[in-house]
C-alpha cells in the first residue's frame, strides 16, 4: 500500500511542477500572446451563446483575430458562475454580458456589479412587445394599461423566464408610466419565451410581454396579436405595431447584450478589443447573423459602454424599487 | 385538414438526394455514440454541432440535427441494457428490464429488441406526424398548467404503483425526489430556495447528474460487493437473434406503446423520459404476469423503447407547425435553425411545407437505417461485457466524471455526483425503488410551477381538478392508478381463501 | 434494531426540511408565502409516510437486514472509502492541473486499488490510453470544453 501512495504521491508532484513551469512560459510578449476565450455565462442554445458563438465565427472566418478561439460555457446562476470565472482570468478572457450584470446586484443575488469589470462594447439589442390574442379586445398598448389602472389584478401577463429581467421590467416601466400600481400586476412566469408562446396560443393567459423576435412569426401568421413595442421607431417588418412613444409614453427600452473583459485591464488590451470589436460588427457576416437572428446593431465602444452601464445602473435601480423587487 | 401527400412525395425525393442521405447516417451514427456516454444526451451532441451547421443549407442542418435526437434514442439504452447506467432520462425505463436481461446471458437479445422496438415505435411515430401534425398541435395547446399538473401527477403516481408491496418505500423515494426538485430559484416568486448561497445551485440538481450518480456510481459501488466472488468465467452474452416466443411476447407492447409515446412527446414539456416510463407502467399493469417486471422481462424493455423514440418524433410536432420547442433538445435545434435565417412558426407549414416533409421523411428512412447500424453494433457492444469488471468498474466511474462535467462545467456537481452514488448505494441495499425519485426530480419543478400557476388561473384547487374534460380524466386515472396495487392485493386474497 | 435508523433518518430529514422551508425568504411579489407550499406539503408528507415505514419496520425490529451486512465484508468497505478519496483529489485537482492530467491520475489510482498492484503496467497502460482517448473525442471532436 505505501509503495501505492508513494508512486501516486511522485506523479503529482511531477504533473503540478510541469503544469506551473508551463504558465510562466507566457507573459511579456505583446498582447495577445495566447488562445483567446468568450465565455458564455450559459448553456448552449441560448442568446449568451449564440452571440459568443457568433462572434468565434466571425472573428475566426474574416481573418480579424488569428490567435486559436474557444467558446466556455460557465452556466448557473443567471450569470454569476460565468462572471466569477471571469473576475479571476486575464485579457484574453472576455464574457457576454446583459443587464443582468446590473440587476443581479440590485436585487441582491450577486456581489458582482459591472464595475467589477472592464466593460468592452455593447453589441447588439433586441426590443421588447406585448402581446395578446388574436380576438383580444386589445386593440393598443394604451388599452390594455388603462384596465389594469382600473384593476391591476383583472388580467393574467406571461413572461418568462425570471422576474426583473428586461421582459418584465419593460411592461413594469410602461404600466408605471400609465399610472398603474404595479405591485398588483398577476404575473406568471414560465420557463422560456416558447413556454410563454405555448400559453398565450392555448389562449391560458391574457397578456405576454417577450422579445419581439419570439412573437414575430406568430403575429405575421395572425396566430396572436403585438400591441406595443419598446423600440425608438418602428421595427422593420413591423411598422404597423406603435412603439410605447407613438402611444404617449416616453420610454425606450432596449434589451442589449454586450462584452466585458476581466477587472484591472490595461489601456494597451483594451485599445485591442476596440480595434477587434469594432472592425466585427462593420463585417457583413455579423450582419447577417443579426437579421437571422432579428437582433439590431447597438454598437458601442469601451468608453460609451462604460457610461451606458451607469446610466442603466440607476435605471434598473429605480425599476426595480417600484416593481416592488427591492425595498 | 387533409394532407397534401404530394409535398410527402415531393419531401421524399429530396430526402433521397445522396448528400441528405449522408446527413441521415452521420447524424444518426453520431447520435447512437453520444447517447451511449453517461450525461451526454442529445440536447449536448446537437448544441457542440451548430458550428458545423453554420455552412449547411437548413434543410441539410435539420435532417442532421433531427438525427442526431433520434440517434441519441437508440443509442441511449445501450448503456442502460448493458452497463446499467442509463446515459439520459429517457433510457432509464430500459434499463428495468434489459439490465436484468443482460444478467441472464440474453444481452444480444435485449440489444435487437430494443432497436427493432425503436425502429417500430418511430415509423408509428412518423405515419402519426404525416396524417395528425396539424390537429394534434392544436390539441396539445389546450394542455394548460391544470392540465399539466395532473399529467405529472398521474406518471408520478403510476411510477409508484409499480412497486407493488413496498408502496411506503416507493412513496419516500418520491417524496426525496420531490424535495430535491424545490432546490434553487423559485421561478414564480424570484425567491431562492435550499441554496445555502451556492450559486451553482441556484438553478437547481440537474437530474442528469442524479441519474448518472444513482446508476453508474452507486451501481460501480454496488459491483465493489462481489468484485472479489467473480470468478472469471466467459460470461455468455448469448445469440443477437431473438426467438419467436420472444418475439410474440413483446410485439403487442411494441404496437401499443408507440403511439403512447407519440401523442406525450407531441405535448411540449413532457417528453420521452415521462412517454418511457407511463408505457412501461402501462404494460406492466396489462400483463399476466407482472411478478416477472424488473427480471428481464422483454415486454418490460420493449414497450418504453418503442415509446421513447416515438416521442421524439413526436416532438418536432410543436416545433416545425408553431415554433415551440416541446423538449430541450428541439429547444436547441430551435436556436440553430433560427441562427441559419430558418424560422420555424405557424408560416412555415405554409411556406416551406417541402422541407417539413422532407425532414419527416428522413427520419422514415433515418430509422431504418438505425436500426440496421444498431443490429450490426450489438456484437461489437456485448465486447464490453468480456472486460474484467476490476477494470470495466474504474472506466465507468471516469466516464461518469466526464459526463457530468459537460453538463454544466463546474466542480461542483462532482460532489453532488458521489452523494447520489453512496444514495444509489444505499437505496439498492434497502431495497427502496430508484424510479420514483428520479421521475420526481425530473418533473418535480414543473409539476410544482403547474401547480402555482393553475391556483392563480383557476383560484381554488378544486377547480383545478376540474378545469377540463382532461383534468378530469387524468384524476380518475390518477385515483385508479393509486388503488390498483390495493386491488390486485385483494383479488390475490380472495384467490386464496378460495383455493 | 438496525432497521429502525432508516426510518428515523428520513423523520429527521424531513423535519429539517420543513424547517428551512418555515425560515424561507418571503415572495416581494404576490402572496408572500406561495413559494412555501409546494415544500411545505411534501415535507409533511414525507415524515408522515416515514412514520408509517417506522412503524413497518418496528413490527420486525428483531430481524437483520443481511444486504447492508454486506456492506462491511471483506474488501468492499476499503475499496468504497479509497474510492471516495480518490474522488476528492480528484475534484480537487481537476480544475487545478486540468483535465488530462488529473483523470490519468485519478483512473491510475482507481486501477491500483480495484485492479491490485500486481498489474501495474496494464493499469497505467489504460489509464493513459483511456484518459487521452477520452479527452481528445471530447474537447477536440466534440467541442466540449475541459478545463
Amino acid at each position: 500500500m505505501r509503495k501505492f501512495f508513494g508512486i501516486m504521491l511522485l506523479l503529482l508532484v511531477m504533473v503540478i511542477a510541469g503544469c506551473s513551469s508551463d504558465e510562466k512560459a507566457g507573459g511579456e510578449a505583446s498582447f495577445p500572446s495566447d488562445n483567446i476565450e468568450i465565455i458564455a455565462p450559459a448553456t448552449p442554445g441560448g442568446g449568451w451563446d449564440a452571440t459568443a458563438r457568433s462572434m468565434q465565427k466571425v472573428f475566426s472566418d474574416n481573418g480579424i483575430i488569428e490567435e486559436n478561439m474557444n467558446v466556455v460555457n460557465k452556466p448557473g446562476g443567471g450569470g454569476e458562475v460565468g462572471w466569477q470565472y471571469l473576475k479571476k482570468q486575464d485579457a484574453h478572457h472576455i464574457a457576454i454580458n446583459s443587464s443582468l450584470v446590473i440587476t443581479n446586484n440590485i436585487l441582491g443575488q450577486s456581489e458582482l456589479t459591472h464595475k467589477d469589470f472592464t466593460p468592452l462594447a455593447i453589441l447588439t439589442t433586441e426590443w421588447n412587445a406585448v402581446t395578446v390574442a388574436p380576438d383580444s379586445k386589445f386593440e393598443t398598448g394604451a388599452e390594455i394599461m388603462e384596465q389594469l389602472k382600473k384593476d391591476p389584478t383583472s388580467l393574467k401577463i406571461a413572461v418568462a423566464p425570471s422576474l426583473g429581467n428586461d421582459d418584465h421590467l419593460s411592461f413594469v416601466q410602461a404600466a408605471q408610466e400609465f399610472g398603474v400600481d404595479v405591485t398588483k400586476l398577476q404575473f406568471m412566469i414560465y420557463e422560456s419565451g416558447g413556454d410563454v408562446l405555448t400559453a398565450m396560443l392555448g389562449g391560458h393567459v391574457d397578456v405576454a410581454t417577450s422579445s419581439v423576435s419570439e412573437f414575430k412569426e406568430q403575429h405575421l401568421a395572425g396566430k396572436v396579436k403585438m400591441v406595443a413595442v419598446t423600440s425608438e421607431k418602428p421595427i422593420k417588418g413591423l411598422e404597423d405595431i406603435p412603439t410605447w412613444k407613438e402611444q404617449g409614453v416616453d420610454m425606450v427600452f432596449p434589451h442589449w447584450r454586450g462584452v466585458m473583459g476581466p477587472p484591472d485591464m490595461t489601456e494597451e488590451e483594451i485599445a485591442y478589443w476596440d480595434d477587434k470589436i469594432g472592425k466585427l460588427v462593420e463585417t457583413d457576416a455579423w450582419k447577417e447573423i443579426l437579421k437571422n437572428n432579428e437582433w439590431e446593431s447597438y454598437y458601442m465602444d469601451s468608453t460609451e459602454t462604460k457610461k451606458f452601464l451607469e446610466e442603466q445602473t440607476k435605471k434598473y435601480e429605480e425599476l426595480l424599487n417600484v416593481s416592488g423587487l427591492t425595498e | 385538414m387533409g394532407v397534401d401527400y404530394q409535398y410527402v412525395i415531393e419531401g421524399f425525393i429530396t430526402a433521397i438526394q445522396p448528400a441528405n442521405i449522408l446527413w441521415v447516417i452521420i447524424g444518426g451514427f453520431l447520435g447512437t455514440v453520444v447517447g451511449m456516454l453517461p450525461g451526454l444526451g442529445p440536447a449536448t451532441a446537437v448544441a457542440v454541432l451548430i458550428p458545423v451547421t453554420f455552412g449547411m443549407e437548413p434543410t441539410s442542418a435539420l435532417i442532421l440535427m433531427a438525427a442526431i435526437y433520434y440517434g441519441a434514442m437508440y443509442g441511449g439504452s445501450r448503456s442502460s441494457i448493458l452497463l446499467n447506467t442509463p446515459g439520459d432520462g429517457s433510457a432509464i425505463a430500459a434499463a428495468f428490464d434489459g439490465y436484468p436481461m443482460t444478467k441472464k446471458g440474453q444481452a444480444g437479445q435485449a440489444l435487437t429488441i430494443s432497436a427493432i422496438a425503436s425502429l417500430i415505435g418511430g415509423l408509428f411515430a412518423i405515419i402519426g406526424f404525416i396524417i395528425l401534425a396539424k390537429p394534434l398541435a392544436a390539441f396539445a395547446l389546450k394542455f394548460g398548467p391544470a392540465e399539466y399538473f395532473l399529467l405529472f401527477l398521474f406518471t408520478l403516481s403510476a411510477i409508484v404503483s409499480l412497486s407493488i408491496g413496498n408502496m411506503v418505500k416507493g412513496f419516500i423515494s418520491m417524496s426525496i425526489g420531490l424535495i430535491l426538485s424545490t432546490v434553487g430559484v423559485d421561478l414564480q416568486s424570484g425567491v431562492h430556495r435550499f441554496t445555502f448561497n451556492i450559486p451553482q445551485l441556484s438553478e437547481g440538481i440537474d437530474f442528469l447528474i442524479v441519474i448518472i450518480g444513482i446508476y453508474a456510481v452507486g451501481e460501480v459501488f454496488y459491483n465493489y460487493m462481489s468484485l472479489d466472488r467473480i470468478k472469471k468465467e466467459k460470461k455468455k452474452v448469448g445469440t443477437k437473434w431473438i426467438t419467436k416466443e420472444q418475439w410474440k411476447q413483446s410485439k403487442w407492447p411494441i404496437i401499443r406503446n408507440g403511439p403512447i409515446g407519440f401523442l406525450i412527446g407531441v405535448l411540449p414539456g413532457a417528453g420521452g423520459s415521462i412517454a418511457s416510463m407511463l408505457s412501461y407502467t402501462t404494460e406492466k399493469q396489462l400483463s399476466k404476469h407482472p411478478e416477472k417486471f424488473g427480471k428481464g422481462a422483454i415486454e418490460g424493455l420493449a414497450a418504453p423503447e418503442s415509446s421513447n423514440n416515438a416521442a421524439s418524433v413526436g416532438a418536432f410536432i410543436p416545433l416545425l407547425t408553431m415554433g415551440v420547442p416541446g423538449s430541450g433538445t428541439t429547444a436547441v435545434i430551435l436556436g440553430a435553425v433560427v441562427m441559419l435565417g430558418l424560422k420555424p412558426g405557424p408560416l412555415l407549414f405554409e411556406n416551406n411545407p417541402e422541407m417539413v416533409w422532407t425532414l419527416v421523411d428522413s427520419m422514415f428512412i433515418g430509422n431504418i437505417f438505425l436500426v440496421i447500424l444498431n443490429i450490426l453494433l450489438v456484437g461489437l457492444l456485448v465486447r464490453i461485457l468480456d472486460t474484467p469488471p476490476k477494470i470495466l468498474y474504474p472506466l465507468i466511474l471516469v466516464l461518469a466524471f466526464i459526463g457530468t462535467y459537460t453538463l454544466s462545467y463546474s466542480v461542483i456537481d462532482f460532489y453532488i455526483l458521489v452523494i447520489f452514488g453512496v444514495i444509489g448505494l444505499m437505496m439498492k441495499l434497502l431495497n427502496f425503488p430508484v424510479a420514483p425519485l428520479i421521475l420526481a426530480i425530473i418533473v418535480g419543478s414543473d409539476m410544482e410551477q403547474s401547480f402555482r400557476k393553475s391556483l392563480v388561473a383557476h383560484d381554488s384547487f378544486v377547480n383545478v381538478l376540474v378545469a377540463s374534460p382532461v383534468t378530469i380524466a387524468l384524476v380518475i386515472l390518477t385515483i385508479l392508478s393509486i388503488c390498483y396495487p390495493f386491488f390486485i392485493g385483494w383479488l390475490r386474497r380472495r384467490k386464496q381463501s378460495r383455493a | 434494531m438496525l432497521r429502525l435508523i432508516t426510518p428515523i433518518i428520513f423523520i429527521i430529514f424531513g423535519g429539517i426540511y420543513l424547517i428551512l422551508t418555515f425560515n424561507m425568504t418571503r415572495a416581494k411579489i404576490g402572496d408572500p408565502n406561495a413559494p412555501l407550499y409546494f415544500p411545505a406539503l411534501i415535507g409533511i408528507f414525507l415524515v408522515i409516510i416515514s412514520i408509517v415505514y417506522f412503524v413497518q419496520e418496528w413490527k420486525q425490529r428483531k430481524e437483520t437486514v443481511e444486504e447492508v451486512k454486506q456492506l462491511f465484508k471483506g474488501r468492499t468497505p476499503f475499496l468504497i472509502i479509497a474510492s471516495l478519496v480518490l474522488i476528492f483529489i480528484y475534484s480537487f485537482l481537476f480544475e487545478r492541473i486540468g483535465f488530462l492530467y488529473s483523470t490519468i491520475l485519478f483512473l491510475t489510482g482507481l486501477l491500483f486499488v480495484v485492479n491490485g498492484r500486481k498489474q501495474w503496467i496494464k493499469n497505467i497502460l489504460i489509464a493513459v490510453i483511456f484518459s487521452f482517448v477520452a479527452w481528445y473525442s471530447f474537447a477536440e471532436l466534440l467541442d466540449v470544453s475541459l478545463p
